[in-house]
């Protein structure tokens, strides 16, 4: 029986994964909300001329109940998360596979999300393999001497290996986001901070446990681009660098590979590390028996030490800038299609050393959001929306071109993903500016103020590429 | 004539009186008597005098003839509508009757803060060779107050109860004997501040070593209500009286599965009077009450002043005899009171001072102690071969032993030990440093290298502490098998989506995760969860519930909650550990007749508390549902309420800590007696607590309780609990509650 696939996502993603089922001839469903009506991902498909309604009405993009309902009266057999909303969510996986009439998850095994979405678990895992994570606890800690005794030892480290301003983070272990985090410069200190920390998480996740961790400034944040098959088989597709995010860590500029000799003096050896981190990515893949795409972030220090940070069990928005500097058998890879290929059940077909590196590639994310103000999401309608056509150049958007926009205000403002790639960085930055200032973007929103977007802002930090 | 108007009147009382017993019946042909009795009224000048005197002398005769007939066959409903009779003595008369002179305390009539049940300081008057005697008592009692609606029929509010305990101290102050006097047929099920088994409770635990002398004498006893005023060193009760489980409507109502609102059929009440044992001399045959006061023919009322006198001596004698078991010069009274019996001339009697000296109020409260532990043993079954019992003895003995050499004898030197070693190795500590620093600091010169610790595996750093174990892996509820969802009763307020079953009963430990809202899970997953694993070893597994008044279809039911569930009764005790603390279980379940607690549930409990107590181990009291006390036991099954608390109070005087945590539903009895008189009492979220049920309340009162009403949260701001706990953290709460609360004798603080 021929599979058939539920979209479970919104925006450019849904359009992606349209696109990749189509490639694959397998047919799909994509669910909308109220809001996105309007959206390129429900239009496309709304008025679809065959016989087949496409597009099904959810309460909310995260109500299984609703999800799995429309999967079954559809008929469909395998569900594709995309990013955000259920893709990480082991509990969603597990339900859909393990039902009295079970369905493809399109991404790794339920127990292996479970195993690599808990950040501290992940570490403990990578701390078996030796494989470096950020020195610190792998457990919440409830005891206060235990707790300064970590810290003392963590700064003293610091301190010997010469860090100009050691410090440690204590963190709430049921925390996230950002929240209840606190910087430590002085063991004198650590008790008031310590107990402050454990306050607020008391009141506010209900568990008084902290993570305590190295502070870690200058660095760069890489990633590894792995895919894998449910028959034990690993490639990957290179490194990405992510540095330039946003407060509260959302990525703005992503650029492939993870670090260019030619554009920035390193203090150390820069492919050796990228293999460094390519080839410990796969040592944990293969330990947990990794069954589909994934990314390992890493953070690289100035002086090139190499933490895992945690692993993305799922496809991410910018797979294209690796897709877009490697070569299979000639051709760019799709790893969206990859992944659904992969997730029901083929092989992988090729190896390792079929995969070629070639080039540079930056990926900018345009949304419209005010960086001078937090990066504040802007809400409003977008009137007039044009971005440039080079042969250099792709844009992934569910903005429609030829109509007003008004942008949903219960999502993130994320307005279009442009990917510029160039042979070399110096290159791809030139190429990549140019598009910045080509593109057009007006709205007003209902007070008549015109619209925010990022593009300066962008266009501004596309020097700190790749640098220290 | 006057006197014969007089008797004429007394007849149609009688009649009437006769007419209510068979309630309405035309048994013995009564309205043809009454027609007769309004015949010779009619025509009372009529007739001649001696005409007259013939007349009624035979209707008087036909009379008695009924009344002794009836006597005979009396049958136990026809006992609770005597009780029930406006014409039935109630506790004034007493007051007025058997005691000289009284006070009442703590208000008057109406103007009282619970009229229906009423404190009065007493004296009763003894002659001894020519002389009165008058000794002090207190009398505490429930006044039905025939006709006055603002007793509510001797049902006590719990403020009622609250008064009964603050009068009791009075008398524990002052050295005198309580007289208690049961006239209730059960307490007003409210659970506004204390809330009514709360006080029940309270009043239960303060009893249980209460330092003076007390009587009780049930007339009409109803169950929880009874017991509040009940706990007597000598329980007395009058013949025709009844002491009971349950109301037999109530009773009725859930034997036949009646629907609210539709009245019981007479048969099923007549039958479950019947099998409730509520009668004195069945209560007397299972030894829940000392001896019965007989009463005149068909019961005494308001006017049987011989019976009074009756009462008089009984109570007097009772106080005497508990006095003088105290005593250790007492071999002559003690005889003398014995040969004695009732209404017997009192010249004959010697005169015994009811104030009791510091040792004899010692021995008082351990002969208490030991008649209600003693009681309802015959309600269950232990399969023990004589060699088991003989072996189970040796073990307890030498666990004892062990025990108190460990925690009594070497306790207090192992303290000292402990202290001169800290001190010799702290000074040893200090020279080593001393002498060893220079070799020190030259080693760590020679061998140190530039970055040596950076090195450092970045493993290591966590300290595992307990709160890591993971205990949750290694069993998931059966519940979490179904693939389906269920809907969040709290959906409609809080937007919950639709919970996956096996989420809900897997990861969620059957919480949802949007409100918090607690599903019921069953008992194993607690003891999988709680407790470390292999820690759990279970005692006394073989004591099982029977049916000890062989209620009919009783022992089917039986039958069946063994088979399902395949354990012999409603509780489980067992030792177990929780994050490296012992503590001793007993643990109340709903698979077993809805936790309901008979005979060998509260064996068990008592036997629970004692190994507690010699083991020195905190006792934890999980109530995963109670459904109150059993009323196919009748009360043998009440009894475990006294018996019950009593044993709590040894273990919490000997300095044992004792927590209750209640969980889904736990109602009546129990909540009154053992489990409400803990000091630490918690509750799992979404559960629910109280005295009576939302339909009890109904039927009682007449009025609609609101829907959270025995929630926790509003036990929580009632002060009835200390807290409410998420189930997720129950391992956390329950070792922080061990580490920080009460008891004085825990060994590992």
């Amino acid at each position: 029986m021929k599979d058939k696939v539920l979209i479970a996502n919104r925006g450019e993603i849904a359009l992606r994964i349209m696109r990749a089922c189509r490639d694959l001839g397998l047919d799909y469903v994509v669910v909308y909300t109220e809001a996105d009506e309007q959206s390129e991902h429900v239009q496309r498909n709304i008025d679809s001329e065959s016989n087949q309604r496409r597009a099904w009405r959810v309460a909310s993009y995260t109500d299984p109940n609703d999800i799995l309902a429309v999967a079954d009266h559809t008929k469909c057999t395998a569900i594709h998360p995309g990013y955000g909303f259920f893709s990480e969510d082991y509990r969603f996986a597990r339900r859909v596979t393990v039902r009295d009439q079970p369905l493809t998850f399109i991404g790794p095994k339920w127990e292996v999300i479970k195993d690599l979405g808990d950040k501290i678990n992940t570490k403990r895992v990578a701390n078996q393999l030796g494989i470096p994570t950020i020195p610190g606890t792998d457990g919440p800690i409830y005891n206060e001497i235990d707790a300064e005794e970590i810290s003392r030892r963590l700064l003293e480290d610091q301190a010997e290996r010469g860090i100009s301003q050691p410090s440690v983070l204590v963190k709430a272990a049921a925390g996230g986001g950002g929240m209840g985090i606190e910087e430590v410069h002085e063991i004198e200190q650590f008790r008031r901070v310590y107990r402050q920390v454990q306050n607020y998480a008391k009141r506010q996740f209900g568990d008084p446990g902290v993570l305590i961790e190295q502070c870690l400034r200058d660095y760069n944040h890489l990633e590894v681009q792995l895919l894998c098959s449910r028959h034990g088989e690993r490639v990957h597709f290179g490194t990405r660098n992510c540095t330039i995010q946003s407060t509260g860590r959302q990525k703005r500029l992503e650029a492939a590979p993870g670090f260019d000799t030619s554009c920035f003096p390193y203090e150390f050896d820069a492919p050796a590390v990228l293999d460094e981190i390519v080839e410990n990515s796969l040592k944990l893949a293969s330990h947990v028996r990794y069954d589909n795409v994934g990314t390992w972030e890493w953070i690289v220090s100035r002086s090139g030490q190499p933490y895992l940070l945690e692993v993305n069990t799922r496809i991410q928005v910018e797979n294209d800038v690796s897709a877009r500097i490697s070569y299979l058998n000639g051709q760019h890879p799709n790893l969206i299609r990859e992944q659904i290929r992969l997730a029901l059940g083929d092989k992988l077909g090729y190896s390792q050393s079929d995969i070629e590196f070639r080039g540079t590639s930056i990926e900018l994310r345009i949304v419209a959001e005010d960086p001078q103000r937090g990066f504040a999401p802007w809400i409003g309608t977008i009137s007039q929306f044009s971005f440039p056509r080079h042969e250099w150049s792709a844009v992934y958007t569910h903005v429609p071109t030829d109509r007003p926009y008004a942008i949903p205000s219960d999502y993130d403002p994320n307005l279009a993903l442009a990917l510029v790639w160039g042979d070399s960085m110096a290159e791809a930055k030139q190429r990549a500016r140019r598009f910045l200032d080509e593109m057009v973007i007006e709205g007003h929103n209902s007070s008549g103020a015109p619209i925010n977007t990022n593009l300066q802002y962008l266009a501004d930090n596309m020097d700190r590429l790749l640098t220290f | 004539m006057e006197d014969l108007r007089k008797r004429l009147l007394k007849a149609e009382e009688r009649i009437s009186y006769l007419g209510w017993i068979k309630e309405g019946s035309e048994w013995a042909n009564l309205p043809a008597l009454q027609e007769k009795l309004q015949g010779l009224r009619d025509a009372f000048y009529e007739h001649s005098h001696e005409h007259l005197a013939e007349k009624i002398g035979a209707l008087e005769e036909s009379l008695t003839f009924l009344e002794s007939r009836c006597e005979e066959s009396l049958s136990p409903m026809e006992r609770v509508r005597i009780v029930r009779s406006p014409l039935r003595f109630s506790l004034k008369d007493m007051l007025e009757n058997v005691y000289e002179e009284y006070t009442e305390l703590g208000g008057e009539e109406d103007a009282n803060i619970d009229p229906a049940l009423v404190a009065a300081r007493a004296s009763i008057a003894r002659r001894v060779k020519n002389k009165v005697v008058m000794q002090q008592v207190m009398v505490i009692g429930h006044e039905k107050g025939q006709g006055e609606e603002y007793r509510q029929g001797g049902s006590t509010k719990p403020w009622g109860n609250e008064k009964a305990l603050r009068y009791m101290r009075v008398a524990e102050t002052e050295g005198i004997p309580i007289h208690f006097y049961v006239f209730t047929p059960g307490a007003f099920p409210v659970e506004d501040y204390p809330g009514a088994g709360q006080q029940i409770a309270r009043n239960l635990y303060a009893m249980a070593k209460l330092r003076v002398p007390m009587i009780a004498v049930t007339s009409e006893g109803g169950s929880g209500g009874a017991e509040a005023v009940g706990m007597g060193d000598i329980r007395l009760m009058f013949s025709h009286g009844y002491y009971s489980v349950i109301s037999p409507e109530g009773a009725a109502a859930i034997e036949g599965k009646i629907r609210e609102g539709v009245k019981v059929p007479k048969d099923l009440l007549e039958n479950c009077a019947e099998r409730l044992a509520i009668t004195a001399g069945d209560n007397l045959r299972h030894g829940t009450i000392d001896r019965v006061i007989q009463e005149p023919l068909l019961g005494a009322r308001r006017d049987d002043f011989a019976f009074f006198r009756r009462v008089k001596d009984e109570m007097i004698r009772a106080t005497d005899e508990v006095v003088l078991k105290t005593k250790s010069l007492r071999a002559f009274r003690a005889y003398e009171l014995k040969m004695e019996k009732a209404g017997a001339d009192d010249d004959l009697r010697g005169y015994v001072s009811w104030e009791l000296a510091d040792d004899e109020i010692g021995r008082l409260i351990l002969y208490r102690s030991r008649k209600y532990r003693q009681m309802a043993i015959q309600g269950y079954r232990e399969h023990l071969s004589t060699g088991a019992a003989m072996y189970r003895r040796l073990g307890r003995g030498l666990a004892k032993f062990y025990y108190t050499l460990r925690y009594d004898v070497l306790k207090s030197r192992h303290k000292q030990v402990k202290k001169v070693m800290e001190d010799v190795s702290g000074e040893g500590s200090v020279l080593i440093k001393q002498v060893s620093a220079p070799f020190t600091a030259a080693y760590d010169f020679i061998t140190r290298k530039p970055g040596s610790r950076v090195a450092r595996s970045s493993a290591g750093w966590g300290s595992s502490s307990p709160e890591q174990i993971e205990y949750g892996e290694i069993y998931t509820s059966s519940l979490a098998n179904e693939d389906r969802t269920v809907s969040c009763p709290n959906a409609d307020k809080h937007g919950c989506k639709d919970l996956w079953v096996p989420d809900l009963y897997g990861e969620f430990c059957g919480v949802c995760e949007n409100c918090g809202h607690h599903f019921p899970l069953e008992y194993q997953w607690y003891m999988k969860h709680l407790f470390e694993p292999d820690s759990i070893r279970e005692f006394n597994a073989d004591l099982a519930s029977i049916n000890p008044l062989s209620f009919p279809g009783f022992d089917k039911k039986l039958e069946a909650a063994r088979k399902k569930t395949g354990r012999p009764c409603a509780m489980i005790t067992f030792d177990a550990r929780v994050m490296g603390v012992d503590i001793v279980v007993a643990m109340l379940y709903s698979d077993f007749r809805n936790g309901t607690v008979g005979a060998a549930e509260g064996e068990k409990f008592v036997r629970a508390c004692e190994i507690a107590r010699i083991k020195r181990r905190p006792l934890l009291s999980y109530v995963h549902t109670t459904g109150g006390i059993r009323i196919h036991e009748g009360t043998l099954g009440v009894i475990q309420m006294p018996k019950c608390t009593m044993a709590v109070r040894e273990y919490i005087d000997s300095g044992g800590l004792y927590i209750v945590v209640y969980d889904n539903n736990s109602y009546a009895g129990p909540v009154a007696s053992f489990l409400g008189c803990s000091p630490y009492q918690f509750a799992i979220r979404s559960s629910r607590l109280g005295f009576a049920g939302p339909r009890v309340i109904r039927d009682t009162t007449g009025e609609d309780v609101p829907p959270d009403y025995h929630s926790a949260r509003s036990a929580l701001k009632r002060g009835h609990i200390q807290g409410i706990w998420d189930r997720r953290d129950f391992r956390r709460n329950l070792h922080k509650s061990l580490m920080t609360m009460g008891g004085g004798n825990l060994y590992y603080r």
